[in-house]
C-alpha cells in the first residue's frame, strides 16, 4: 500500500497541490500581511495560476495515474486544464477592481478563486466517481461563498441561497446516482464500471443511476431542465462573479461529464446518447427562445449559456472523437467569447453604479467605437456567424453530430442557432443605430486587456486554428 | 449482487433498533405519562433569556457561526479517534496525510481567528 | 470598323454614366456627341460599301450561350437593311445628341442623360444588327429599358413616371408574343440564327403547330406572333396607347426614340423577317389590315388634338401605319423607303417642336401658341419645311415615300389591299390638314398669350445646326434614293437582306395616272381646308365642333382607348394585385411565413420566461420533474440490453 501512495506518486496532482498550497498560503498572507497584501492578492492568485498552468505543461503529453488510478492526466485533463486556468485567471482579471475599491478588501474572492479551480482540475482528472463528487464539491462550496459574496445585496444573497439549495438537491442526485452505479457494478472507478457495464445485463437501476448521475452534472454545466438556477444566479450574482460562472465551471463540468459518459459509460451509449440529444435540444430551445424577452444583459448572457451548452452537447451526442474534439474546441471558444462579452458587461458603469440593462447600451458605437466593435463582434461570433471563431465552433459540433447520423439534431441545432442570432444582433442594433444613452465611464486596463485578447482570438481564429483544432483533437482521442 | 447486500445486513438490524427504540421512547409518554398542563409549563423555553415570544423569532447569526465552528472541529476529532486507533499500520504516509489535514484546519482556524470571528463582539 | 458603329455609344454611355459625376456635364456631352458623330460618319462608309459596294459582312464578336441543341453567337449582321437602319440611327442619334446639348442646358442632370441617350444608340444598333433573333431581341429589350428611362428622366414629374411605366407594360404585351414567335421559331427550326431560319422557312410551309387541341398553321402563327411584338414597340392600332404619353420625355427623347428609330423597330424586324412574311400571305394580310387601321385611326385623333407634341405623336403612328401596310403588301423596300425619309422629317418636326416649346418656355398648347413665325423665324421655316415633307408636297422626301406606299397598296394582292389604299388615301388628307393646322395655329394669326409671345427667343446654335440638317435631309433625302428602294434598283442594293414581293414593284409601274394624282390631290384638299379653317374663318372649326360634339369628343379622347382599357384591363388587374397583396402576400405568405414565425416565437418566448418563477420550489421542482421523465423513458423504452 505504501507503494502506491509513494512521493513520486503524487506528480501528477503538482497543479492541483500548487492550487490548493498557494490558496493557503495566500489567504494568511492576507490575514496577516494587512491591507497591502490583501490588495496584492488578486495578482499572486494570477501567478498561481500561472504556476499550475505550467506545471500542467511541464508534464508534457501522455497518461499519468495518481491515487490508484482515481486521478488521471492525460491530453484531454490537459487542454481542459489550460483552458480553465486561463478563465479563472481572466475571471481574476475582470474582478480586479470591484473586490479591490470595496473598502473591505475582499482578498477572499481570489482565495475562492483558486480552491474553486483547484476542485475543477480534479473534476477535469477525476476517473473515478468519488474523485469526481470531491472535486465537484470542492468547486461548488467555493462557488456558492461566490456568489453571495455582495453581502450587503439582497440579490446576490439570494443568488447565493438558490445556488447553494439547488446545488445540494443535485449533488444529492448525483450522489444517489453514485450509489446506485456502485451497487449494480460493485465499483466507482470509471474503468471499473465500463468493465461491469460491457460484462453483462445490468438491468435498469444502472440506467437510473446514469440518470441521476447525468441530471447532477447536467445541473453544472446548467443543461435545460437543470437549468433554473441560472438565470437567476446570473442576475443576482455581482457582475464579475456572473463572468466566472459563465466561464471556467463550465469548461471543468463539461469536461467531467465528457469523461463520465466516454470512460465510465461507454458501453451503454445508446441509452446516455438519448439523455445527451433530449437534453441538448431542450438547452439549445430553450436558450433560443427565452433570450428574447430578456432586457437585463446578463439574464440574457445566462439564456446564452444555457443554449451554448446546448450546442456543446450536440458534439458529446455524437459520442465519437470527432464530437468530443468538437465540444473541446467549442469550450475553449466559448469561453474567450463569454469572457469577452463580460469585459464588455463590466465596463457599462456610471458614476452613479453599474448598469446592466440593453438599453444602456444604445449608442455605443458613437460613444466608443472600438469598444462597440469588439463586443459587435464577440456577439456575431456568439450567434455563429463566419468567419468568426463560433461560427467553427458550432460547425465542428454539428459536423460530428451529422457524421454520426443525428440529422434531427443538427438541423434543429442550426435552427435554434438562427432563432437565438437574433437577440445578440438586437444587441448590436442598439449599440448602433440607437440614440446614444448617457456615456459609461472609461474602461479600465484590466477589462481592455481581456476585450482585446478574447476579441483578437474570435476575429482572427479563422487564420490559424491550427493548434486549437489540433489539440482539442488530442484531447478527444485521449478518451477513447 | 446479494453477497454485497449481505454485508449492509447488520446495518439494517441497527436501523430496525434504532427505529424501534425511537418510537417507542416517543410513543411511551402519551401511553403513561401523568397530564396537567398550566401556562407555565406551555410556555416555551429558551435558554439564557427568558421566554417573550413565541420559538420562531430570529436568532442573531453569531449563534451558527459558533455552531459551525463547532461541527468543524467536531469533525476533526472524530477524524483523528480512527486515525489514532490504526496509526500503527498507516506509515509515515498516514502520518504526513493528517499533518496536512491539520494543517489546512488550522490555516482556517488562524483566518477565522484573524476575521474576529471568535469574539462574540 | 462595324464593331466601332455599334460599341462606340456604349463606351460614350460608360464615360458619362459612371463618370458623368468626375468629368462634369460639359465633357459628358461633348464625349458622347463626339463618338456619335464618329459612329455616324463610320454608318455612311458602311452604307456605301455594303449598300453601294455590295459586299455583305458577318462579324463574329463573341459566343453569347451555347446550351444543348441552342446557340447564340454574338454577331453583327451587315447587309444593305442593317445599313440602311444604322444610317438612319447613328444620323439621327448624332444630331439629337447635338441639339440635346442646348435643349437640356438647364438641366443639372445632364451626363445621366446623355448617358441615356448613347445606351438607347447602342441598345438599337444591336437590334438592327442582330444576327439572330435572340440578340435582336436583347436589342428590343435594351432600347425598351432606354426608353422607360428616358420617359421617365423627369422622374419628379408623376406624369413622367405613370408614362413610363405605361409605356413598359405596352410593351410587354408585345414582346411577350415576340418572345412566343421567337420559341415557335426554335420550336420548328432549331435554331434562331436568320441563316438556317430562312434556309428551314420554306419547308415549314402547310406544317403545323398543336396547342390546346388546335393545329395551326405554323408560318402564319409564327409571324403573327413576331407581328404582335412589332405591333407593341412600333405602337400600332390596339398597342398605340403608350406613345401618346411617352411625349412626357424630353423633345429630343421623343425625336430620337419615339419618332425616328426605336418605333421603327417593328418595322425593322418584319422586314428583316421578310422571307418568312412571304411565305404566309394569311400574316401578311393581317399587318395589312393593322397597319392601314393605325394609319387612319392615328389621323383622325391627331385632328382635334391641342398639345403639339401630341399631334406629332399620333401623326407618327399613323406613319407607321402606312410602313406596315408596305410591309403587307409585300413592298418591304418600299416600307424601308418611308421609314428612311420619315426618320428625317418626323425628327425634323419633333425637334422644331422643341424648339417652339423651348421658345414659349415649356408651353405646349397650341391654342395658347399664335403669330410666332416672326419671332422664331428658322424654327418656321424649318418647321413648314418638315410639313411638306410629312404631307408629301411633290418633290419633297416624304412625296416619293408615301405615293410609293399608296400605290404599292392599290397594286397589293392580298385581301386588305383595296381596304388599305382606301384608308391611306384619307390619311393623307387628313395628315395634310392636321399638319398645316399644327403650322397655322403655332405661327400664324394672333398671338394668344402676349407675355409668351414677347418672350419668345430662337434657340440657340448647336439647335438650329441640327434643324437645318434635318431640314435639308427632310427634302433631299427623297428623290436621289427613289430608285434603289422603289425603282429598278432594288434588285441589286437590298439583294437577299429581304425578300420583296416578286410582282409589286412592275405592278406598282404599271398603274393608271391618276392613282399617282390623288395623294397629292388629297394633300392640296387638306391644305385647302386647313387653310379656310385656321387662317380665314376662325369660327368655323369651332362651329363644327360645337355641332357634331359627339364626333369631336370621340376624336379628343382618341377613341376612348385609355378609358377602355383603364376598365377592361388595368382595373382588374390592380384588383387582383391588391387581392394578392393583401391576401396573398399579407395573409398567407407573412402571415404564415416571417410574421407567423416570429409571432410564434414571441409567443413560446412569453410562456418560456413565465416558467422562471423565482421560486425555488418550481426549480427544485422542474429538475426532479426531469429526473422523472427520463427515468420513465428508459422504463418504457427498455433499460440496457
Amino acid at each position: 500500500m505504501d507503494q502506491a501512495f509513494d512521493l513520486p506518486g503524487l506528480y501528477p496532482v503538482l497543479p492541483e497541490i500548487a492550487l490548493v498550497g498557494g490558496a493557503m498560503a495566500l489567504l494568511m498572507l492576507a490575514a496577516f500581511g494587512g491591507a497591502r497584501a490583501a490588495g496584492a492578492s488578486n495578482w499572486l492568485a494570477i501567478v498561481v495560476l500561472g504556476l499550475a498552468a505550467v506545471l500542467v505543461v511541464a508534464t508534457g503529453t501522455g497518461k499519468y495515474e495518481a491515487f490508484a488510478g482515481s486521478f488521471v492526466l492525460d491530453d484531454f485533463a490537459r487542454f481542459m486544464k489550460i483552458v480553465t486556468l486561463v478563465g479563472s485567471a481572466a475571471a481574476i482579471l475582470l474582478a480586479q477592481e470591484s473586490v479591490g475599491d470595496q473598502a473591505r478588501g475582499q482578498y477572499e474572492y481570489s482565495v475562492l478563486i483558486l480552491l474553486s479551480t483547484a476542485g475543477m482540475m480534479v473534476m477535469i482528472s477525476a476517473a473515478d466517481l468519488i474523485a469526481l463528487y470531491l472535486g465537484l464539491e470542492l468547486m461548488s462550496l467555493a462557488l456558492y461563498v461566490i456568489a453571495a459574496s455582495e453581502r450587503d445585496s439582497l440579490r446576490s444573497s439570494e443568488a447565493g441561497l438558490k445556488y447553494f439549495v439547488l446545488g445540494a438537491l443535485s449533488s444529492g442526485m448525483l450522489l444517489y446516482g453514485s450509489s446506485l452505479v456502485y451497487g449494480f457494478s460493485g465499483t466507482v472507478g470509471f474503468a471499473g464500471i465500463a468493465r461491469a457495464l460491457a460484462g453483462g445485463d445490468s438491468g435498469i437501476g444502472l440506467t437510473i443511476g446514469l440518470v441521476f448521475i447525468f441530471a447532477g452534472l447536467c445541473f453544472k454545466v446548467s443543461a435545460v431542465p437543470f437549468h433554473m438556477w441560472t438565470p437567476d444566479v446570473y442576475e443576482g450574482a455581482p457582475t464579475y462573479v456572473t463572468a466566472f460562472f459563465a466561464a471556467a465551471p463550465k469548461v471543468a463540468a463539461m469536461a467531467v461529464f465528457m469523461r463520465t459518459a466516454t470512460n465510465a459509460f461507454a458501453p451503454i451509449v445508446v441509452q446516455w446518447q438519448q439523455i445527451i440529444v433530449f437534453v441538448a435540444i431542450a438547452s439549445m430551445a430553450l436558450g433560443a427562445f427565452a433570450a428574447i424577452g430578456q432586457t437585463n444583459i446578463k439574464r440574457l448572457m445566462a439564456y446564452s449559456s444555457i443554449g451554448h451548452m446546448g450546442f456543446a452537447l450536440v458534439g458529446l451526442s455524437a459520442a465519437t472523437p470527432e464530437g468530443l474534439q468538437g465540444v473541446a474546441i467549442y469550450m475553449a471558444i466559448y469561453m474567450a467569447m463569454t469572457l469577452g462579452a463580460f469585459a464588455c458587461i463590466l465596463a457599462m458603469r456610471r458614476a452613479d453604479g453599474a448598469v446592466e440593462q440593453i438599453a444602456d447600451l444604445a449608442g455605443l458605437a458613437r460613444r466608443s467605437p472600438t469598444v462597440a466593435f469588439f463586443l459587435a463582434m464577440l456577439l456575431f461570433s456568439l450567434a455563429g456567424i463566419p468567419p468568426l471563431a463560433g461560427f467553427f465552433a458550432k460547425f465542428y459540433v454539428f459536423l460530428a453530430a451529422i457524421k454520426a447520423g443525428l440529422y434531427a439534431l443538427a438541423v434543429i441545432g442550426v435552427i435554434t442557432s438562427v432563432i437565438g442570432a437574433y437577440y445578440y444582433l438586437l444587441i448590436i442594433k442598439v449599440m448602433y443605430f440607437d440614440e446614444p444613452a448617457p456615456a459609461f465611464e472609461p474602461m479600465r486596463g484590466e477589462l481592455r486587456m481581456v476585450l482585446g485578447v478574447s476579441g483578437l482570438f474570435v476575429l482572427l481564429f479563422f487564420i490559424y486554428p491550427r493548434p486549437v483544432v489540433e489539440a482539442a483533437a488530442l484531447a478527444a482521442k485521449s478518451l477513447f | 449482487m446479494n453477497d454485497l447486500l449481505q454485508d449492509y445486513l447488520p446495518l439494517a438490524v441497527f436501523l430496525g433498533v434504532a427505529m424501534a427504540i425511537g418510537l417507542a421512547l416517543l410513543v411511551a409518554p402519551f401511553v403513561v405519562a401523568y397530564r396537567r398542563p398550566d401556562p407555565e409549563k406551555l410556555s416555551a423555553y429558551e435558554c439564557g433569556f427568558n421566554a417573550f415570544d413565541d420559538a420562531r423569532m430570529k436568532f442573531d447569526v453569531r449563534f451558527y457561526l459558533v455552531a459551525i465552528l463547532f461541527i468543524i472541529f467536531d469533525l476533526e476529532v472524530s477524524f483523528l479517534f480512527p486515525w489514532a486507533v490504526a496509526f500503527g499500520e498507516l506509515g509515515w504516509f498516514g502520518f504526513w496525510s493528517m499533518m496536512v489535514f491539520l494543517a489546512v484546519l488550522t490555516v482556517g482556524f488562524a483566518y477565522e481567528w484573524k476575521k474576529g470571528a471568535l469574539e462574540w463582539d | 470598323m462595324y464593331e466601332a458603329i455599334v460599341f462606340l455609344p456604349l463606351l460614350g454611355c460608360l464615360i458619362a454614366g459612371l463618370f458623368g459625376r468626375v468629368i462634369g456635364a460639359r465633357a459628358a456631352e461633348l464625349v458622347t456627341t463626339i463618338l456619335l458623330f464618329a459612329a455616324m460618319v463610320l454608318s455612311w462608309i458602311a452604307f456605301a460599301r455594303v449598300g453601294l459596294g455590295q459586299v455583305n459582312a458577318r462579324v463574329l464578336v463573341a459566343t453569347f450561350m451555347h446550351s444543348g441543341e441552342l446557340k447564340v453567337d454574338w454577331a453583327l449582321r451587315v447587309d444593305t437593311l442593317t445599313a440602311v437602319m444604322l444610317v438612319v440611327v447613328t444620323t439621327i442619334s448624332a444630331l439629337v445628341h447635338l441639339y440635346s446639348i442646348g435643349y437640356m442646358a438647364d438641366d443639372v442632370h445632364r451626363p445621366r442623360f446623355f448617358a441615356y441617350l448613347s445606351l438607347f444608340t447602342f441598345a438599337m444598333l444591336a437590334l438592327v444588327t442582330a444576327d439572330n433573333l435572340v440578340q435582336l431581341f436583347f436589342g428590343w429589350e435594351g432600347v425598351g429599358l432606354a426608353s422607360y428611362l428616358l420617359i421617365g428622366f423627369w422622374y419628379h414629374k408623376p406624369q413622367a413616371n405613370a408614362a413610363a411605366i405605361k409605356a413598359f407594360i405596352v410593351n410587354r404585351v408585345g414582346d411577350f408574343g415576340f418572345a412566343l414567335g421567337i420559341f415557335a421559331i426554335f420550336k420548328m427550326t432549331g435554331a434562331v440564327d436568320f441563316e438556317t431560319i430562312f434556309a428551314q422557312a420554306p419547308a415549314l410551309g402547310g406544317k403545323t403547330i398543336h396547342f390546346l387541341r388546335w393545329d395551326i398553321d405554323a408560318l402564319t402563327l409564327i409571324c403573327v406572333l413576331l407581328f404582335i411584338g412589332a405591333m407593341g414597340k412600333s405602337a400600332q392600332f390596339l398597342l398605340h396607347t403608350w406613345l401618346p404619353d411617352a411625349m412626357e420625355g424630353p423633345t429630343p427623347v421623343s425625336a430620337l426614340i419615339h419618332a425616328a428609330t426605336m418605333v421603327t423597330a417593328g418595322v425593322f424586324m418584319v422586314a428583316r423577317l421578310s422571307p418568312l412574311f412571304e411565305l404566309a400571305p394569311n400574316a401578311q394580310a393581317f399587318v395589312t389590315l393593322v397597319g392601314a387601321t393605325t394609319a387612319f385611326f392615328a389621323a383622325t385623333v391627331a385632328l382635334v388634338q391641342n398639345d403639339i407634341k401630341r399631334i406629332v405623336a399620333y401623326s407618327t403612328c399613323s406613319q407607321l401605319g402606312y410602313m406596315f401596310v408596305a410591309m403587307g403588301v409585300g413592298a418591304y423596300s418600299v416600307g424601308m423607303y418611308h421609314l428612311f425619309t420619315h426618320a428625317f422629317f418626323k425628327a425634323l418636326l419633333f425637334l422644331g417642336s422643341g424648339s417652339v416649346i423651348h421658345a414659349m418656355h415649356h408651353e405646349q398648347d397650341i391654342r395658347h401658341m399664335g403669330g410666332l413665325k416672326d419671332r422664331i423665324r428658322v424654327t418656321y421655316y424649318v418647321m413648314v419645311i418638315g410639313t411638306l415633307a410629312l404631307t408629301g408636297f411633290p418633290l419633297t422626301a416624304g412625296y416619293f415615300s408615301k405615293d410609293a406606299i399608296i400605290e404599292a397598296a392599290f397594286a397589293g394582292k392580298n385581301a386588305f389591299a383595296g381596304y388599305a389604299f382606301v384608308l391611306t388615301l384619307i390619311a393623307a388628307g387628313m395628315t395634310a390638314f392636321y399638319s398645316w393646322r399644327l403650322i397655322f395655329k403655332t405661327f400664324h394669326g394672333e398671338p394668344h398669350d402676349r407675355e409668351h409671345h414677347a418672350a419668345a427667343h430662337e434657340s440657340p446654335l448647336v439647335m438650329l445646326v441640327a434643324l437645318v440638317v434635318l431640314a435639308a435631309g427632310s427634302i433631299f433625302a427623297g428623290y436621289p434614293f427613289k430608285e434603289l428602294f422603289a425603282g429598278h434598283a432594288v434588285g441589286e442594293f437590298f439583294r437577299d437582306s429581304i425578300r420583296q414581293s416578286a410582282t409589286i414593284l412592275d405592278d406598282m409601274h404599271h398603274l393608271p395616272i391618276w392613282i399617282g394624282l390623288l395623294p397629292t390631290a388629297m394633300m392640296a384638299a387638306g391644305f385647302l381646308l386647313a387653310w379656310q379653317f385656321y387662317l380665314r374663318r376662325p369660327d368655323l372649326p369651332v362651329a363644327l365642333a360645337r355641332q357634331h360634339d359627339a364626333l369631336y369628343r370621340f376624336l379628343l379622347n382618341k377613341w376612348y382607348f385609355d378609358e377602355l382599357y383603364d376598365f377592361l384591363l388595368v382595373r382588374p388587374a390592380k384588383r387582383l394585385g391588391r387581392l394578392l397583396w393583401k391576401g396573398g402576400d399579407g395573409w398567407l405568405i407573412d402571415g404564415f411565413g416571417p410574421d407567423g414565425v416570429s409571432a410564434r416565437v414571441i409567443d413560446v418566448t412569453r410562456n418560456v420566461v413565465r416558467l422562471q418563477t423565482g421560486y425555488l420550489y418550481h426549480y427544485a421542482f422542474a429538475m426532479l420533474i426531469g429526473v422523472a421523465a427520463l427515468i420513465t423513458w428508459f422504463m418504457f423504452t427498455g433499460g440496457p440490453h
